[in-house]
């Protein structure tokens, strides 16, 4: 065959394939406890009733049923009284808003129906995000139904919580804040320019008050680089698009490292290929736990975070800025140095650490070779990050003195700080606190106030991500509960009676008006701006490219085009705040100090880096069920956090019972790790915490990884046990910046039992075979060969050997009208997860819990399966065999060659669906016809007429059909946590009307969006056209960051998914199997000089 | 012979009495029938369906089941329903005690009802301790039976009687059979046929006439078949087709007394103008009850026929808002809860733009001839059988729609001469309507 490459899904599948193929071999792992759900056990086993009594009363009570159901119910209808002008029900509303929760921005559109944000898509009129979201914006909309959410405000009376009129709030507080000698505002990073106004009138009317920038997961090691480097304590912004040769250092920039979805989309583009480029960039990842990031890197080098030191300084070298050569990786190194100077101006280095000193070093690598101004663009400053760690460690010492009242906006320090700062003591010392914060998170239970904020789909707000681009966040709805804005608040108490609508519209008239010279008048200019959620204003030169500026101009108005009503007459300014003077107290740093501080660090045995997961990032939303549900791109671990650690550092640690040295002992523990895991107490920076290990091949030897956001406490029974914290472990060194990395933990076996955890690894497999699922060669070979690595596959017949396509067991149908298909180009997937989540929202999948997924049966219509893939070669041995070196007998050959280097084996990501498959075998099995295909080539799932008999699962060569269960949406068992969004009377506002919402015993899957191509297609019919390419696309299509999935019909001759249709690089799974599949992919890519060469 | 004799003649005598009983028992039925609980039920649903229930269950009023066990005895009942208020300023006992029980709110004075339309409409909704109509209608809440049906329940009970007659029949002709057999064979000394009890006897019948048993054993169970195959097709369809192109189905009484008859028959207004989702949407909407004010401001109580139609805008005046004094909104609405006629179940997604706009089906092709309709009914069984049966039939409004232009001309190379039809353009495919 032509790939030697074996593909292994999870570690346990090297142990012992007869193992792993008898616990495999069903869709559904285990024995499947029907009495215990059904009823108490015990009981039934001594029930005297038998089973003729048992017959008896089934009969009877389905001659009841029947009989009952004889009659409809009455139905009632109630119409609006008063219907708005803009909402005709039935149909969906656009607005566009923004959102930023002081860790992503996003431009978004909202989708509301009657009133209800249902679904978000992205802003494609954004310049920023391009109409594309990442996972965590893709859930937000389902933190506005959330239950917990404060219903108003709320004071503290002794111990217990009371609630209050505002009026009684207001009152109450404002006392407080006249007594008060200092007041600070701790908030997560602002780009609202009205909230900074809104602050600096609060800051007018009381004495001494300070605003401090707080972010978890902060950047003030690289502003204080910045400062020194560029005089300027701001960050700049990346272009990815435009590097050929790009070089991460522990950065995480396609998940969490300042702008995702931005260098997600760039990123992307540079790594298309095709007929017409046959270039790509080529990137280059120094990391110590395998992140989204290092598994798309072409080269990928496993270190420990102090090695970084060591390789920042060998770089500098390498490029010629001085520095030393590294003594860690030198030939490596010197590599990378040498793609760097041979790609002068298309380089770009970055690096994810929050030290000053490795920032600087990076700094003047990207210096050297000239990406400033390229590939780095200090012209359009990117706002979205402004913490400032000096600052806050100066706050918490002042907490108590000079500070007596602080008030926390966005931020939950209390969760979030460092140990080293003693948050919580220093909370105690003060005597007024106060949370805006919409939930009882840990540092709003602290509080003696909290003034709940609206959530951000029900406020307006403007930002200003980046210079020149602002946004508005407009409402969707109407305030669920009795929340006030912030900026209200803050306004009211400082005496100014303005609603923040009006002084927002204030703001702008007197602050944006005079940067625009489009509109004339004011509301000509707010409209414009509201309807299109963002705009580009500049003082005084335009920088923005022309295309930018059509596609500013050029709008094409899918978004309602609503007028807002001007209340903001009265001629009184707003002062402006511009975000470019960003207070920044973290000092200075020389080249000198940087590198005689870089050569001085030193590793200890474990070192452990702290990182925010794909899924939920900084952990703002920590309690979304949509996210907590979403498998790690990884580890495909759902509901928990754990420790990442090297296999062999495993070996080491005589975890799980290994013992000897032998290799393979250490391998014949894991099939019991899928489920059950040692758990450890680490001790890092003082502070002790117990978490589960998790096997990672690609963890830098001698170092862990443990994700921040989980074990939050105070929201219910499920998200408080999930994970634990590991904020407080976040270092806080002597000049106050916060450290990711620490380089000293201890591990040692907890003595607790083992820890469960629920996985999507192993199940779903495609049962071993695994050449013809994916693809993959060399950017060499394919520059050669557009076919290289996707041979035809072949079948033996009686005429000799033949292409697959050729042989066909069945007839083929006409598709006369439509024919849908997708393609999915794994080089660009980056594994990321927001079409997992977009398809959540879109098709009302119900979220299971980490119960059900350990029984793998979480609902997922897509998922994304992550193959490592190892490099032993069948070809080396048999070779060895030919020269009589050969030992191996043929199942050990395998068996080796399934054994992957711990070290760093590759990582191929890729997003399967229900392949729609037009000689699908899920409908010849189908004993109610439930399933079935239509004229436009889809796998049609009728639910009503299903039976639950689960054949077509069991037929399903792919594993795409998922099962319900249970009634998600009514069973009592998903009703006490609340996990479920369409549990309570709220969630269920999330829910797509267009959709039905499944029952128990149905089968579901992947209906390839048929709400949408049937709401397309009519809209086509009405007005008279074919539906343009584009005009119809899956919820996964249109959120791809990476425009990974292109959705389309091939009979349209012109559209995109034709074109790939005819690609060298496409190829369908199990292609010898010839179901014929509407979904196809193009090959992986790799932009590497010879695969083999890398072990 | 006389066996056979007799068989003949008891069977004559068997169809002779059976069609006297009939007769006499269709004749009494016919009689039974009094002219004043029909009048009863018109006016009744004219006047009093939308405040009360003629069952026991509460509406806005009380339920007028076993009223006139309860109202104080005389002319009370006309004087109640002539002028209540007057008979509560009067201070009766009775008539204070039930404005109490409701709230206060004021029975709509009926001064045009004569005496014996009184008694019509109570005899028509409390006919008695039994009950069918309140009964039935407690447990549709809302549901009316046809008036057709209580005629057809008297068949029923006719077929009933009949069978214990003819049983008690057969049982004394038989005995009367053998009583002449024994005496025969006594005449003629042969042996005394057993005397059997009943069940014995048929018992031993049937041991002898297998065949016949058989027969009439399959006949009864395709008898049944039959029936409950047609009975369960009708399982929760609400309207069924009487004669060619008169139906009968669910006509739920709502909350207003709205008439499509005056608004789109007699005032021909465009079903679009209220309706107007109809093209824009899968819903064509109840109409707001704004909307029933662009005109109602100004076709107000003054300008309304009769009483009724005043007591109806009202309603929605009392919904919006309105004082039609002062002619200003005061603020307090009162949504309309209207009970849904045409109800699709949840699973099926369907949507009125692209039959209306694309398909160009006419509204009374599924709603009937709604302009004749007083009260809404639903006319058409809306069953996915009735829509598939249509979409087969039905040709694609193709010409002119630059959507189906490539479309049509391959379906018209596949197809030749015959009209292209929604099914054949995947119209019948799960998928168009289930997601």
């Amino acid at each position: 065959m032509a790939n030697d490459k074996q593909y292994w899904k999870g570690i346990s599948q090297l142990t012992d394939e007869t193992k792993f193929a008898e616990k495999h071999s069903g869709e559904f792992a285990e024995y499947i406890p029907v009495e215990d759900f059904i009823g108490d056990k015990a009981k039934m086993e001594t029930s005297s009733t038998n089973r003729r009594d048992f017959l008896k009363f089934l009969g009877f009570s389905t001659v009841a049923a029947t009989l009952a159901a004889c009659e409809a119910p009455v139905m009632k209808a109630i119409p609006y009284v008063n219907r708005p002008d803009d909402i005709t029900p039935g149909v969906a509303n656009w607005y566009a808003s923004s959102f930023f929760d002081g860790h992503d921005y996003a431009s978004i559109l909202v989708k509301t129906r009657e009133g209800r944000p249902i679904k978000l898509e992205g802003n494609t009129l954004s310049p920023i995000t391009k109409g594309k979201l990442s996972a965590r914006v893709q859930a937000s909309v389902l933190s506005l139904y959330d239950s917990a959410r404060l219903k108003g405000p709320k004071m503290k009376s002794g111990n217990a919580w009371a609630d209050k009129a505002w009026s009684e709030a207001d009152a109450a507080i404002g006392a407080k804040l006249a007594q008060s000698k200092g007041i600070a505002i701790l908030s997560s990073t602002i780009i609202s320019p009205s909230t900074k106004a809104a602050i600096a009138e609060f800051s007018a009317k009381y004495t001494n008050v300070r605003h401090v920038t707080y972010d978890s997961i902060s950047y003030s090691g690289m502003m204080k680089a910045n400062l020194s480097s560029f005089g300027k304590a701001l960050i700049p912004t990346y272009r990815f698009d435009k590097a050929d040769v790009i070089v991460s250092l522990g950065a995480d920039f396609l998940a969490n490292w300042l702008s995702p979805i931005e260098h997600a989309r760039q990123y992307g583009i540079t790594r298309k290929v095709g007929k017409d480029k046959k270039t790509m960039s080529k990137h280059f990842q120094f990391e110590s736990n395998m992140s989204i990031t290092g598994a798309n890197a072409d080269e990928r080098f496993p270190v420990k975070p102090s090695q970084l030191a060591q390789i920042a300084l060998g770089l500098l070298n390498g490029v010629g800025g001085g520095g030393s050569a590294s003594n860690v990786m030198g030939t490596q190194v010197t590599k990378v140095a040498d793609a760097l100077k041979g790609a002068r101006g298309k380089g770009l280095v970055v690096c994810g650490s929050n030290d000053a000193a490795l920032q600087l070093v990076v700094n003047e690598i990207n210096k050297s070779i000239g990406a400033i101004g390229t590939t780095i663009d200090w012209e359009n400053p990117d706002y979205t990050h402004q913490g400032d760690d000096a600052a806050v460690k100066k706050l918490v010492e002042d907490m108590g003195t000079s500070i007596d009242t602080v008030i926390f906006y966005n931020t939950n320090p209390v969760y979030s700080a460092p140990m080293a700062l003693n948050f919580g003591a220093a909370m105690k010392k003060l005597s007024c606190r106060i949370s805006f914060s919409g939930m009882l998170d840990e540092t709003a239970a602290m509080c003696d106030f909290i003034c709940p904020d609206h959530h951000y789909l029900e406020a307006w707000n403007d930002h200003n991500p980046r210079k020149g681009h602002y946004s508005i966040q407009q409402p969707a709805i109407r305030p669920l509960f009795s929340t006030r804005h912030a900026q209200e608040t803050l306004l009211l108490w400082s005496g100014n009676k303005t609603d923040y609508h009006t002084y927002l519209q204030k703001g702008w008239k007197s602050n944006m008006l005079p940067m625009q010279h489009t509109f004339g008048d004011f509301a000509a200019f707010w409209n414009s701006s509201v309807r299109d959620g963002v705009s580009e204003l500049w003082p005084a030169t335009a920088t923005q490219t022309e295309d930018e500026k059509k596609s500013l101009l050029g709008i094409t108005k899918k978004d309602k085009d609503k007028s807002d009503t001007i209340s903001a007459n009265d001629e009184s300014a707003v002062v402006s705040v511009s975000n470019d003077s960003v207070s920044f107290t973290g000092g200075t740093i020389t080249l000198s100090e940087a590198t005689s501080q870089l050569s001085s660090w030193k590793g200890g045995k474990y070192e452990l880096s702290i990182y925010a997961s794909t899924a939920l990032g900084n952990g703002a939303q920590s309690q979304n069920p949509w996210l907590q549900e979403l498998p790690d791109p990884i580890t495909k671990i759902t509901w928990d956090n754990y420790i990442t650690m090297n296999p062999a550092d495993v070996k080491e640690m005589k975890l799980f019972g290994v013992e000897g040295d032998d290799k393979d002992a250490v391998i014949v523990r894991f099939d019991q790790m899928e489920d059950m895991l040692d758990v450890v107490e680490i001790t890092a920076n003082g502070y002790k915490t117990k978490l589960p290990v998790w096997f990672q091949p690609g963890q830098a030897r001698g170092s862990i990884g443990i994700a921040v956001g989980y074990g939050r406490k105070g929201f219910n029974e499920i998200i408080d046990n999930t994970g634990a914290n590991i904020y407080p472990a976040v270092g806080m060194s002597a000049s106050g910046t916060m450290s990711y990395d620490v380089y000293d933990v201890q591990l040692a076996d907890a003595g607790v039992e083992q820890h469960k955890i629920a996985t999507t690894q192993s199940h779903s497999t495609i049962m071993g075979r695994n050449e013809d699922i994916l693809r993959e060669t060399t950017l060499a070979a394919f520059a050669k060969d557009e076919r290289a690595g996707n041979p035809r596959p072949t079948m033996h017949t009686y005429k000799g050997e033949a292409d697959v396509e050729k042989v066909n067991l069945w007839n083929d149908f006409e598709r006369p009208n439509h024919q849908w298909s997708m393609a999915i180009d794994l080089n660009s997937c980056i594994g990321c997860g927001a079409c997992v989540i977009a398809c959540n929202a879109e098709n009302n999948v119900p979220v299971v819990g980490k119960d059900e997924v350990h029984r793998s049966r979480e609902m997922h219509w897509m998922r994304i399966d992550r193959y490592f893939s190892s490099d032993t070669v069948k070809e080396e041995e048999d070779k060895k065999d030919e020269e009589g070196k050969g030992e191996l007998g043929l199942m050990e050959m395998y068996r080796h060659m399934e054994n992957p280097s711990f070290d760093n084996p590759k990582v191929v990501f890729q997003p399967v669906m229900c392949q729609h498959c037009n000689h699908a075998p899920c409908e010849t099995v189908c004993p109610v016809l439930a399933t079935n295909h239509s004229s436009e080539g889809l796998n049609q799932m009728a639910y009503n007429r299903c039976v639950g008999t689960r054949y077509c699962a069991n037929n399903c060569p792919f594993k795409v059909r998922r099962f319900n269960w249970f009634n998600y949406t009514e069973y009592h068992r998903f009703e006490k946590t609340n996990l479920n969004p369409a549990h309570d009377l709220l969630g269920r506002m999330v829910l797509n009307p267009d959709v039905v919402v499944r029952s128990r015993g149905v089968m579901e899957k992947c209906t390839m969006c048929v709400q949408r191509i049937q709401g397309g297609k009519l809209d086509a019919k009405k007005a008279g056209v074919r539906p343009a390419d584009g005009m119809i696309n899956t919820a996964c299509a249109q959120t791809c960051p990476t425009d990974a999935i292109t959705f389309g019909d091939l009979n349209d001759m012109k559209s995109a998914v034709s074109a790939m249709e005819k690609d060298g690089r496409k190829f369908e799974m199990l292609e010898e199997t010839g179901v014929r599949p509407s979904v196809f992919y193009l090959t992986k890519v790799w932009n590497r000089e010879d695969e083999k060469a890398h072990v | 012979m006389i066996r056979l004799w007799q068989n003949v003649r008891s069977t004559r005598i068997v169809v002779v009495i059976t069609l006297a009983i009939s007769l006499f028992l269709n004749m009494s039925s016919l009689s039974a029938q009094e002219p004043d609980v029909k009048l009863g039920e018109q006016l009744f649903n004219a006047k009093c369906a939308s405040c009360h229930n003629a069952s026991s269950k509460k509406s806005t009023g009380p339920g007028l089941a076993g009223v006139l066990g309860r109202i104080p005895g005389g002319d009370w009942k006309y004087n109640w329903v002539h002028a209540p208020q007057k008979m509560i300023a009067a201070g009766d006992g009775y008539a204070v005690k039930i404005f109490q029980e409701n709230n206060k709110s004021l029975m709509t004075p009926f001064p045009q009802l004569t005496n014996e339309e009184i008694d019509a409409i109570l005899a028509y909704a409390d006919p008695g301790p039994k009950n069918p109509i309140g009964d039935k209608a407690e447990k549709g809440d809302g549901t009316e039976k046809n008036p057709g049906d209580e005629e057809q329940s008297i068949p029923y009970f006719l077929i009933i009687i009949l069978v214990i007659v003819l049983i008690t029949l057969i049982a004394v002709l038989r005995y009367t059979r053998i009583n002449l057999h024994n005496a025969m064979a006594e005449k003629e000394g042969l042996p005394e046929e057993p005397a059997r009890p009943f069940f014995a006897a048929v018992r031993h019948w049937m041991a002898h006439h297998k065949t016949k048993v058989a027969a009439l054993g399959i006949l009864l169970i395709c008898f049944l078949t039959v029936k409950g195959w047609y009975a369960l097709q009708g399982v929760g369809v609400y309207a069924e087709e009487i004669h060619p192109n008169e139906w009968v189905g669910y006509h739920p009484s709502q909350p207003i007394n709205f008439s499509h008859k005056i608004h789109a028959g007699d005032n021909k207004i465009d079903c679009k103008y209220c309706h107007s989702g109809v093209e824009k949407s899968k819903t064509a909407q109840i109409p707001s009850a704004n909307v029933c004010m662009n005109c109602h401001k100004v076709i107000d109580q003054n300008q309304a026929g009769t009483e009724e139609s005043k007591a109806e805008i009202a309603k929605i005046y009392f919904a919006v808002g309105w004082d039609p004094e002062k002619r200003v909104y005061t603020g307090k609405e009162n949504p309309i809860v209207w009970n849904k006629v045409h109800a699709l179940p949840d699973h099926v997604f369907f949507s009125h733009q692209q039959h209306v706009v694309v398909g160009k089906v006419e509204c009374d092709q599924c709603h009937g001839d709604v302009k004749k309709m007083g009260t809404v009914e639903q006319q058409r069984p809306l069953t996915m059988g009735w829509c598939i049966d249509c979409h087969r039939t039905t040709p694609v409004k193709m010409e002119g729609n630059g959507y189906y232009t490539a479309l049509h001309e391959k379906m018209k190379e596949k197809y030749k001469d015959q009209p292209i039809t929604v099914a054949m353009v995947g119209g019948i495919e799960c998928a168009r309507c289930h997601y």
